[in-house]
């Protein structure tokens, strides 16, 4: 009888650690996966502000550089699988003129997820991953102003 | 029953690793980026105006190009790469530009991992090399 109790005991705790393991198992691979979705949705973004970038200088005129940017950047958002309408706006410092650097920042959010134990990544309802490039607009292009601030010979 | 733990432990393991792989990658891909970008914009902003206007040639000053380069990376360098280097050199002949992109990248697991190295360095180097535009 006691050898048979002992035996019991012994089945409930590893039940026991069976439920726990798994439980763990579940959260950190749960943590594992939004990591994965941080880095991913950060390769997106650098992917879009490289295609704006591009895109604007090599834009024809000032006038179509801003929309062309925007554009590139919601197809490179597309091409890896994400929603452009949930990216973030497209910021682009710099003016397009020659020898000016222009700096595009795209940014996309994704969701956090709130993970009992450990509380998730970001300590937000969103991680925003960021992606920026920085491009000169080619400082022998014809037909465009050079910016007056570099001396007009882009030194 | 044993086995339990220790495969949970294992599959835990593994999936760090393979999200700390994919963070270098990541670290990878960025500062082939900015050693690309660079070197396009030192190849386009880095010519040599004096050497032009007195013999017509196209080269380079790598002055002129070290100062270009090292400016567009830290344009573009993210916050998550630490001890980012640039090593900017042209050739000899003045006609193409190299430069290498170095920097550390920290892990997000592995720090909690017993003997394992809290970062790895990357490295990308790109060659441009400036052309003269042709009609139109």
């Amino acid at each position: 009888m006691s050898r048979r109790l002992a035996a019991e005991d012994g089945v409930v705790g590893g039940l026991e650690m069976l439920a726990f393991g798994f439980l763990t198992f579940v959260v950190v691979a749960l943590l594992l996966a939004n990591a994965w979705g941080v880095i991913d949705a950060k390769l997106a973004a650098t992917a879009a502000a490289r295609e704006a970038a591009r895109a604007f200088v090599e834009a024809p005129d000032a006038a179509t550089a801003h929309s062309r940017a925007v554009d590139a950047a919601r197809a490179a958002i597309s091409g890896h699988g994400r929603d452009p309408d949930r990216m973030g706006p497209t910021d682009i410092d710099g003016a397009f003129a020659r020898c000016e650097r222009i700096t595009v920042t795209v940014t996309y959010p994704v969701p956090a997820l709130s993970l009992p134990w450990i509380g998730g990544l970001g300590g937000g309802p969103t991680i925003t991953a960021t992606g920026v490039h920085s491009e000169i607009v080619d400082p022998f292009r014809s037909g465009l102003p050079v910016d007056d601030q570099l001396g007009g010979d882009c030194a | 029953m044993i086995l339990m733990p220790a495969a949970v432990l294992i599959m835990v393991v593994l999936g760090a690793l393979a999200v700390d792989s994919a963070i270098a990658f990541l670290g990878e891909r960025e500062v082939a980026n900015a050693a690309a970008a660079a070197a396009n914009d030192a190849a386009g902003a880095a010519i040599d105006l004096d050497e032009f206007y007195t013999s017509g040639a196209i080269v380079l000053s790598p002055e002129r190009a070290q100062q270009v380069a090292t400016a567009s990376v830290n344009a573009t360098a993210p916050d998550f790469l630490d001890a980012v280097d640039v090593d900017v050199s042209v050739s000899p002949a003045g006609d193409a530009v190299e430069v290498t992109v170095t920097a550390t990248v920290r892990y997000i697991f592995a720090p909690a991992l017993p003997g394992a190295s809290p970062t790895v360095q990357v490295q990308a180097t790109a060659i441009a090399h400036p052309e003269e535009a042709g009609p139109g």
